[in-house]
């Protein structure tokens, strides 16, 4: 169940980043690969018949290279606009895994994008990470839901 | 905010809309991110939002009605599409004015704006082409 999670999530952002922002040279990592020390992490409620959050960690120069591509003007920081299109990009890449999660009969909604790390104190059985690698920088996913 | 030629749907009513919108958006998107003070520009941001914010309730229309005149199955959910976006600009507009033009509001909009734009573009509205080209309806225009 874990590993067929991770798929979808994965394959959801591998299209969105070729669609929208040209980019197709995209790998998988071990989480272990994710290191950052400044980070935009966003946040992805789940409800239905999975439970829980998946957290989307952009490092800044990460959400600085996309919101550059998109916009075709030079960003400088991670400010309200660069936050708020980044938050936008991990609300569709979601959305589109409930698309795919709902082909396999799994009924899932989203809530909208909240800017928090993840609440450490909650247990979940289906947990997993992973470290997505592009040319304009790494995004991190942490996957963190329980079977309702 | 660049247009591609990957967006065309190859209905050229449809596609010179998305380009005057790519446009429109683009200019909003400058004036919002312009280096002059929030002070100096925010009256250019407000005629260039009003500019931008007419024109996307006319192209969702004229969308729309190329749609139905197509048969396009996706009908109805795309147009709620576009009702709920209309609906969260309409929603945006009433607080910033309400706020005084409250720039962080604007700045938060703008980027979501620039996202979900590109998406709805690339994403949802090719399928929409994809099928004119099944039925092989290509050469309707709206
Ligand atoms: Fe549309």
């Amino acid at each position: 169940m874990t590993a067929s999670l991770y798929e979808p999530f994965l394959e959801a952002t591998r299209n969105v980043f070729q669609l929208m922002l040209d980019l197709s040279d995209i790998s998988d990592q071990p989480a272990e690969e994710f290191v950052c020390d400044d980070e935009l992490d966003i946040s992805i409620g789940v409800v239905g018949d999975l439970v829980g959050e998946v957290i989307y960690r952009f490092p800044h120069t990460t959400s600085l290279g996309m919101v550059n591509i998109m916009s075709g003007m030079e960003m400088s920081s991670v400010d309200d606009f660069v936050t708020s299109a980044i938050s936008e990009i991990a609300n569709i890449i979601s959305g589109n895994v409930l698309t795919m999660l709902a082909g396999n009969n799994l009924n899932c909604d989203i809530l909208p994008p909240a800017l928090r790390k993840p609440n450490d104190s909650l247990e979940y059985t289906l947990r997993t990470a992973c470290c997505i690698s592009t040319s304009i920088g790494n995004v991190f996913l942490d996957i963190r839901l329980n079977q309702a | 905010m660049l247009w591609k030629d990957k967006y065309e749907l190859g209905v050229s009513i449809v596609d010179e809309q998305h380009k005057e919108l790519f446009q429109r958006v683009d200019e909003f998107m400058r004036t919002l991110r312009s280096s002059a003070s929030w002070d100096e520009k925010v009256l250019h941001v407000n005629e260039t939002l009003e500019f931008m914010k007419g024109y996307v309730v006319e192209h969702f229309r004229d969308e729309e009605e190329y749609q139905q005149k197509i048969g396009y199955p996706g009908y109805e959910a795309h147009k709620k599409i576009h009702t709920d976006m209309v609906n969260y600009v309409l929603q945006v507009s009433a607080e910033y004015e309400s706020s005084g033009f409250n720039e962080q509001l604007m700045q938060q909009f703008g980027g979501k704006l620039l996202a979900w734009l590109i998406n709805h573009v690339a994403a949802e509205d090719q399928r929409i082409a994809n099928y004119a080209i099944e039925q092989g309806v290509t050469g309707v225009d709206c």
